[in-house]
């Protein structure tokens, strides 16, 4: 019996910390500062218990039963602290106020546990016997507890799912001390139903927490998200708000229905209205069809071959009801061939000449993708393409990455590519830039096709011509073993994000 | 294509910030799951069996056939290679190479799998600078110098080398986390001090170049005692020259000629941002060479006896006794006495004893913010690191891949590091690569389905204090006759322009002799 009893103690004090731990952990990861995080969580949750306990006095009569609610009450509160505080940072706006309410409550309920099953206990013991084995056994969960939460519990189960775990312990507690102290609760039956269903339905979050903290991740992009998937390369969410769709790989944002017209019509037909006679056409990445939409529209191109990583990418643009209609339909048009590869070993293997070419990479975030902008790319590319032909690329944003862009072009040019930069505005991105590769002379073509939304021929002529803040600066190219793109990019990009 | 960043203007806070995201919801559902994987593998190549054959003298086959051929090399590592791709070159082909291996390549040996080729030995070349005119014309040959431009796809891809300190991966080896001014006052001097021995003239690829044999003054200093008298006593400065001298030669810097020691930081002049390498390593060169020559080259051939007889040189192998003109001897110098009487002392030629390893990692491990680099080294780590036989690939996507894991056995006399090496399992050897790797990452027991591990007992020569300007290795460098040697231990270290360089002498003392005769 003394044993079975101070286990319970032992129990309910780890349980308590746990829950602490847990909140501290989750608040510096949703917030950061960790050491203000921690205190002020630690902080407020022993306070909150000091109020717990103050409050055991005004509990007079009927203790046990008291205690095995109590024990039910910290079980979900507990129990859910995490799936709720994730979901609420997801969705709401006040999320301090939440933590620390949820804190507060657990504390309240935590500081009332210890002074209660004190009081039940007191006829059983010599006083100082008992203050002394309660204290030791809740000392010794609170060790016990702050072991096992990094070493094991935030590895092997996660947050939410080790909350979750210690409620079913907390409502294990609450049960068995319905059979311990059988004597003092005539009618169990309704506290051990009770206890039942909070176990089941801790139970059911133990296995439904996966979808919890999905759900919740979905509610980061500010719109509706009408679809998600993890492939084997990236995550592709696309999100819709009102007319709006948006398509995100791996958070990244791709396009916005919106304004997406602009930044294809700039890619494709500055190159490809200037080759009337164009026949074959490649487009590397661009899996979402809407540069081929473009394409397409040049009725002399008679093969346009599309090379993107992704199967999935490219299956979901060619069967979603909401990318076909804004991509036409272009990946399943008879003209059209969809290769799954990797565009460089692809391209080191293919034998074939393309007119030309549209270049539609992720930006040089890192070295992987950078080898996509080298002076060795850029010079198979080269070799693909017939001698009039042209290769338009996209080459991040001269405003906000200047030095960035400017050494796509320079790298080009080191290539052997003659170069033509230009630029064009799209709302959703800011100023945009790509270069366009050229083997012989170029010219800006004075005819684009019918029903363009943005390009006219003068407009077309002008994406040309680099107000001040914009223009060239020196950079040096990127090669393979010199990869001077992805340190210029960091660079940029972190100066304005942070 | 990303395109998004402050400009969209629509995150739903600032705190939902990306890259925490995939971080945060692993550790609040527990997706790391953490069972220890069984890992395979054994021990591969070895040779120590035949190596014991040979320095107890057997017992060996008597030849039945007998083959009279003008030039007999032995020995198909680089010196060998080297030595058949002069007498090619000059339009002479009546030659066999002898390799007692299965394969050719010496220490730029390669293995493959169904993932990659991988190096066994030797994985780079540093860009030869200017004056290094032999090793240009063998790549220029192979098609990596053009036009006197290096094939940037030969060049090591970025990022080229980061280097694990203090729980976090840093760009380069060089150690930089945490330097005091102390440190990089003390990383100044010292190259100012390089720079200086390299305007010298003395340090030259290959040495011979330099036209003077080692100052013995310097030679007679360990390294590490050349750093103190110095008054560099920077602990990362002292703890890079010291993993430069166990990675070059396999020796600690205190047992280090200074000579070598500064001869690894003096003595380049690189044209460009490098090194040279590939998947299998030098092994690319040395699959290159070894298929140019493969009518020559008779694998699986140990040659146990070399008798001078008058005019004539006869080599015995198993099955055939070659009656040559002219031998050269481009096998471990050490090994000479075993095979021949007339043999130049070579008491003190000391190797140091090798480890490589290389492991099958099918799931790259998680290393936040960092990206794996061609050579990732441990700091403190009694081992030297590893190299992605992959790192060359032309793909963004990172799939399964093969490390090759290197340790020289530099601490202590080699002879004991030998014994240690050969006396202890495969499995003794993968619980000390595993723990090594763990320390910088954590999860490395899960990633790795494979470790196969290569043992070699004289990997490579060691330039101990003294040994450069010993007369012992000036004499046998200088050897000439019918029996020619050619080992890059004649330089004192291992680098792959010393093994062609005495290749090469030794294939134009051969073909002058040859020349006088006719």
């Amino acid at each position: 019996m003394q044993v079975v009893l101070f286990l319970s103690v032992f129990l309910i004090a780890a349980c308590g910390l746990i829950y602490e731990l847990i909140a501290g952990t989750l608040a510096s990861y949703l917030l950061g500062d960790s050491v203000l995080q921690f205190s002020t969580v630690i902080g407020s949750y022993l306070f909150a218990m000091g109020i717990g306990s103050a409050l055991s006095r005004y509990l007079r009569r009927g203790l046990v039963r008291r205690f095995v609610s109590i024990e039910l009450m910290v079980a979900v509160v507990g129990g859910f602290s995490t799936a709720l505080l994730f979901v609420g940072f997801a969705y709401g706006e006040a999320f301090r106020l939440q933590l620390y309410a949820v804190v507060i409550a657990i504390g309240i309920l935590v500081g009332l546990e210890i002074p209660l099953l004190m009081r039940i206990l007191e006829g059983r013991f010599e006083f100082r016997d008992l203050v002394a084995h309660v204290l030791t056994f809740d000392y010794l969960g609170a060790l016990g507890a702050s072991l096992l939460f990094p070493i094991v519990l935030v590895p092997k189960l996660g947050l939410v799912r080790s909350a979750m775990a210690f409620g079913i312990v907390n409502a294990a507690v609450a049960l068995w001390s319905t059979f311990l102290f059988r004597a003092e609760v005539p009618r169990a039956g309704t506290l051990r139903a009770g206890c039942a269903m909070v176990l089941a339905l801790l139970g059911a979050g133990m296995v439904y927490a996966g979808k919890i903290t999905a759900a919740a991740e979905n509610n980061i992009y500010a719109d509706e998200v009408i679809f998600a998937r993890d492939t084997r390369y990236q995550r592709i969410v696309l999100t819709k708000w009102k007319d709006d769709i948006r398509l995100f790989l791996s958070s990244h944002l791709q396009f916005s229905s919106r304004d997406e017209y602009r930044y294809h019509e700039a890619l494709v037909h500055p190159g490809l209205a200037a080759l009337p006679g164009a026949r074959r056409v490649l487009v590397l990445g661009g899996g979402d069809g809407l540069a081929v939409r473009e394409i397409l529209k040049y009725p002399g191109v008679e093969e346009v071959t599309l090379v993107d990583l992704d199967p999935e990418m490219t299956h979901l643009s060619s069967t979603h009801p909401f990318l076909r209609k804004l991509n036409g339909g272009s990946l399943t048009e008879r003209r059209v061939h969809v290769i799954n590869a990797d565009a460089f070993p692809w391209l080191e293997k293919e034998t074939g000449y393309f007119d030309f070419a549209v270049v539609d990479f992720p930006d040089p975030t890192n070295h992987s993708l950078g080898k996509l902008y080298t002076t060795a790319f850029y010079r198979l590319l080269a070799h693909h393409l017939t001698a009039r032909g042209l290769a338009a690329v996209q080459s991040t944003s001269p405003l906000f990455a200047r030095q960035t862009y400017w050494c796509i072009v320079e790298t080009m040019k080191q290539a052997g590519f003659e170069a033509h930069p230009y630029h064009a505005y799209v709302p959703a991105f800011g100023e945009w830039g790509f270069v366009l590769g050229a083997l012989s002379p170029y010219r800006p073509p004075a005819q684009v096709p019918n029903g363009l939304r943005f390009l006219t021929p003068i407009t077309l002529a002008q994406m040309f011509d680099f107000p001040s803040d914009m223009g060239p600066v020196p950079a040096e190219p990127n090669r393979l073993n010199d990869q001077v793109l992805v340190r210029y990019y960091d660079q940029e990009w972190s100066a304005i994000t942070h | 294509m990303e395109r998004d960043h402050a400009l969209s203007g629509r995150e739903t806070n600032g705190l939902a910030r990306v890259p925490r995201r995939g971080f945060l919801s692993a550790a609040l559902v527990g997706l790391l799951r953490k069972t220890d994987r069984i890992v395979s593998g054994s021990f591969v190549n070895e040779s120590d069996e035949l190596g014991h054959r040979l320095r107890s003298r057997g017992p060996f086959r008597t030849p039945a056939q007998r083959e009279r051929v003008p030039v007999v090399v032995v020995g198909a590592g680089m010196a060998g290679l080297s030595a058949a791709w002069r007498l090619e070159k000059r339009g002479f082909r009546d030659f066999v190479l002898l390799e007692m291996e299965k394969q050719a390549g010496g220490v730029s040996r390669w293995g493959e799998n169904e993932i990659t080729a991988f190096p066994w030995g030797a994985h780079y070349v540093p860009v030869p600078g200017p004056h290094s005119l032999l090793i240009r014309e063998l790549l220029a040959d192979l098609g990596v110098l053009m036009d006197g431009k290096w094939d940037e796809r030969h060049l090591c891809f970025s990022p080229q080398e980061r280097l694990f300190l203090h729980g976090r991966w840093q760009e380069g080896i060089e150690p930089e986390l945490a330097a005091t001014a102390r440190d990089r006052e003390q990383y100044r001097r010292f190259e100012e001090r390089m720079r200086e021995f390299r305007a010298s003239g003395a340090f030259t690829i290959p040495m011979e170049r330099a036209g003077r044999s080692p100052d013995a003054a310097l030679d007679h200093v360990p390294m590490g005692e050349w750093l103190r008298r110095e008054g560099f006593d920077s602990p990362y400065l002292n703890w890079y020259v010291n993993y430069a001298c166990r990675d070059d030669y396999g020796a600690a810097a205190a047992a280090t000629s200074a000579w070598a020691g500064v001869h690894y930081f003096a003595s380049r002049e690189p044209d460009d941002k490098g090194p040279l390498t590939w998947p299998e390593g030098n092994g690319w060169i040395a699959r290159r060479l070894a298929s140019r020559f493969k009518p020559h080259i008779r694998t699986g051939s140990v040659v146990f006896r070399i008798v001078r007889e008058s005019a004539r040189v006869r080599v015995f192998t198993e099955d055939v006794e070659f009656v040559a003109d002219c031998v050269i001897f481009a096998a471990p110098t050490f090994l000479a006495p075993y095979v021949m009487e007339d043999a130049p002392p070579v008491g003190g030629f000391e190797y140091s004893p090798w480890l490589t390893a290389n492991l099958v990692v099918d799931r790259p491990p998680q290393d936040q913010n960092s990206e794996v680099a061609w050579d990732n080294v441990i700091y403190d780590s009694p081992a030297l690191g590893y190299v992605v036989a992959t790192h060359q690939s032309l793909g963004t996507v990172e799939g399964p891949t093969v490390w090759t894991f290197y340790w020289a056995l530099a601490e202590g006399p080699a002879p004991r590091n030998r014994r240690l090496l050969l006396t202890t399992d495969w499995a003794y050897w993968k619980e000390a690569i595993l723990n090594d790797l763990s320390r910088a990452h954590a999860d490395i027991r899960q990633r790795v389905a494979r470790i196969d591990i290569m043992r070699m007992g004289h990997a490579m020569v060691r330039p101990q204090v003294g040994f450069l300007s010993s007369a012992e290795r000036l004499r046998a460098a200088a050897a000439n006759g019918p029996v020619l040697f050619a080992h890059s231990d004649l330089s004192g270290f291992s680098i792959i322009e010393e093994a062609q360089y005495r290749g090469v002498t030794a294939a134009d003392r051969a073909l002058a002799r040859l020349g006088g005769r006719r």
